[in-house]
């Protein structure tokens, strides 16, 4: 596996970055790099900036210091002989296209049905007609299970299932890199494996993910490379069994105890 | 032009005063309307008569009804009382489902309590229940008020020497239009804020006792 | 009591009714626009932008229909637009309803979780694409109910406009009074016959209440 990343070209590229609100510091100095069809889970407890990370990634949060490039090309900003300048609307969502996104509260749209949902981006932003957006969004239904809920509207759907939709709405649109916001954590525990197991297949794919997740088990089996996040830090970084087998810092040390201990 | 503000200045007074008859009569008859429907069964299809058909109309027809309607069945109002009758009673019918939302935001727990401890219902409407009402209503009352206040300028309809009255007789004189109803809608928008402002403020002083202070906070 | 007079009068009072309805539904479509453009106005992040319509609706909110249709009736000539009653009527009944509504606005696109909106920009569509497909069609099924009860209101106020001589349901009454010398009669039957309107609209509204709470109710996670 260490192999498979070193041979592999970077895609998300992060140094120096700094991000504050007010007077907080909630992410100081990260530098980290995925490689291409690499899975990294960001762990960390509550609070660590993990989410914040992954948000910066896509642009969804400003930063104040440092880059995070995105297969070569800054996020947010232009670099122009006079600094950097804050891109315009149009840029931020251009190069937002080669990032799909999850989140938590799985964020559908409830008055959309799933499958317009799902083909809501293809048809306004891709530009594709009703027919062709809406073979891709079925053939993305039918990747996550979900074929005969295609007329469903969001609020008849499980959680687990709402979540695979928002998984499909963000495959649909083909893009490089995927985001997960902790897509587990908004869900009854058995709806757990659903969603895990779409996660696996993709990751089984090639798909390259950054996921952050609570789910301790998913990262030790599926992550090629385990990120710990505390306080804003960049704490320790490694191969997933190195990071659950052989922890160095005391305080990661700390956290997969506490998390062993409420495991019980 | 500056010589017509004694005249604006009593319009206003007018209004001013007009308007606090009503809601004293309006938030009367509102509780009144509420603690029959409330305790009557015999009487409650009339108080809902009355509530939905007075929110149901609009409050120039009611006025009209009042001072030219009324004299024929022997009641002969002057513009004044049929304001003040049409305004409150008008209003009445809105109080009295502010009310219902303010009884019904008590928690039955509270009432039961009382029960259990033997107090009479009299008891419990007027040591329990009432006394928490003028915080539970105020913010919808405060609104209402303000609807009242802007309603009030109907009343120059049937002749009431009220705010809006009294200007369009300045325009009527000096046939200036543009200066007197600028003034007017001031006037109003400064009645409305002012009324809005105050009812912020004695919303904060009404409900202090709900808040916990800094050393409740630390102990519990 | 003159049951025979108020039978006669229907008709008219029915032409009046019809009026007030045209009035106040044009008055009500208009303002959803307005209302609509003075919402994202306000809560637009262009302070200027912000603040004018933050003022507007104030303003239009603290000064009552009376005065305001006055203004629209006698200060329009004064700068040498001439408007016809009807047009002034509906003019100052959709200036009104427009700084109501779009508060109403306001506060059904508070309800909608941000994560919808970010989860589009995430996918790349454009804000007025966001407003258009996930923002209005979501808030104009959230508000109906106030949106009723606002229809509600301005039926009730549209009878202000009798006094610049359009000729709805208020109108015509007191035109059938000059006629009659009849006042209880005419008035109770117009009076009746608003609270008729007015009772259909509820039982609507409160009709819509009831699905869109059960249907809200399950639509967050």
């Amino acid at each position: 596996m260490f192999m498979k990343i070193q041979n592999m070209e970077t895609v998300i590229e992060i140094e120096g970055l700094t991000k504050r609100f007010g007077q907080a510091t909630v992410l100081s100095d990260i530098d980290l790099r995925v490689y291409a069809s690499e899975v990294v889970c960001l762990i960390g407890p509550s609070g660590s900036g993990k989410s914040t990370l992954l948000r910066c990634i896509n642009f969804l949060e400003s930063y104040e210091e440092g880059s995070v490039k995105v297969l070569g090309r800054l996020m947010g900003f232009e670099e122009t002989p006079g600094g950097r300048r804050r891109a315009s609307e149009r840029v931020v969502r251009a190069s937002r296209l080669a990032l799909g996104m999850v989140f938590q509260q799985f964020n559908l749209w409830p008055h959309l049905t799933v499958l317009d949902n799902v083909t809501e981006a293809l048809r306004s932003v891709k530009g594709l007609p009703r027919a062709e957006a809406e073979d891709i969004g079925r053939a993305m239904l039918a990747k996550v299970g979900l074929s005969e809920k295609v007329r469903s509207h969001p609020a008849s759907l499980s959680g687990g299932q709402q979540q695979r939709v928002a998984i499909a709405r963000a495959l649909a649109m083909a893009p490089k890199i995927m985001l997960f916001d902790e897509p587990t954590s908004a869900l009854d525990p058995e709806l757990v494996g659903g969603v895990l197991e779409v996660m696996r297949d993709l990751a089984a794919e090639g798909m390259t993910m950054v996921v952050v997740t609570h789910e301790m088990g998913f990262a030790a089996e599926v992550a090629d490379r385990v990120v710990f996040l505390e306080a804003g830090r960049l704490v320790e970084q490694g191969l997933a069994e190195q990071i659950f087998q052989s922890p160095e810092s005391p305080r990661l040390k700390a956290f997969l105890k506490s998390w062993n201990d409420r495991r019980g | 032009m500056a010589g017509y503000a004694p005249v604006v200045l009593h319009g206003l007074w007018v209004t001013i005063a007009i308007c606090a008859a009503s809601t004293l009569l309006g938030l009367a008859a509102g509780l009144a309307v509420e603690l029959t429907r409330q305790h009557v069964r015999s009487l409650r299809v009339l108080c809902r008569v009355y509530v939905e058909g007075l929110r149901g109309a609009p409050i120039l027809i009611l006025l009209f009804l009042l001072y030219y309607a009324a004299p024929g069945l022997g009641l002969v109002l002057d513009p004044e009382t049929a304001g003040v009758i049409g305004l409150g009673l008008y209003n009445g019918a809105y109080f009295a489902e502010i009310f219902r939302a303010g009884f019904e935001s008590i928690p039955k727990g509270q009432v039961e309590a009382a029960s259990s401890l033997g107090l009479s219902p009299l008891r419990i409407l007027t040591r329990v229940k009432l006394p928490q009402m003028p915080a539970l209503i105020l913010p919808p009352a405060v609104n209402q008020v303000i609807i009242l206040i802007k309603d009030s300028a109907v009343l120059s309809i049937i002749t009431v020497p009220e705010l809006t009255k009294e200007t369009s007789k300045i325009i009527n004189e000096t046939f200036a239009i543009a200066e007197p109803l600028l003034v007017l809608a001031l006037l109003y928008w400064a009645l409305v804020e002012g009324v809005s402002q105050l009812g912020l403020k004695s919303e904060r002083r009404l409900t202090r006792y709900l808040k916990r202070t800094e050393e409740g906070t630390r102990c519990s | 009591m003159d049951l025979g007079l108020i039978i006669g009068s229907l008709p008219a009072l029915a032409r009046g009714a019809a009026m007030t309805l045209f009035v106040s539904l044009t008055a009500i479509a208009l303002g959803l626009v307005l209302g609509m453009l003075l919402s994202f106005a306000r809560m637009s992040e262009n302070r200027w932008l912000s603040a004018a319509a933050r003022f507007y609706i104030s303003a239009l909110r603290g000064i009552p229909i009376l005065v305001l249709l006055l203004m629209v009736f006698y200060l329009l000539p004064a700068v040498g637009l001439e408007a016809p009653p009807l047009v002034a009527a509906i003019a100052a009944l959709t200036l009104n309803t427009a700084a109501f509504q779009a508060e109403i606005y306001r506060g059904g696109f508070a309800v909608i979780p941000p994560g919808q909106i970010e989860a589009a920009r995430v996918l790349g569509l454009g804000e007025t694409r966001i407003k258009t497909r996930i923002l209005i069609p979501q808030v104009i099924w959230l508000v109906t109910p106030a949106l009723v009860n606002e229809i509600i209101v301005l039926l009730k106020n549209s009878s202000l406009v009798s006094v610049i001589a359009v000729t709805e349901l208020m109108r015509v009454s007191q035109q059938l009074v000059s006629k009659t010398y009849k006042p209880t009669e005419v008035y109770l039957a117009a009076c009746l016959l608003y609270v008729l309107m007015n009772l259909c609209l509820s039982a609507l509204g409160s009709r819509l209440r009831r699905r869109i709470g059960g249907a809200s109710a399950g639509g967050r996670p």
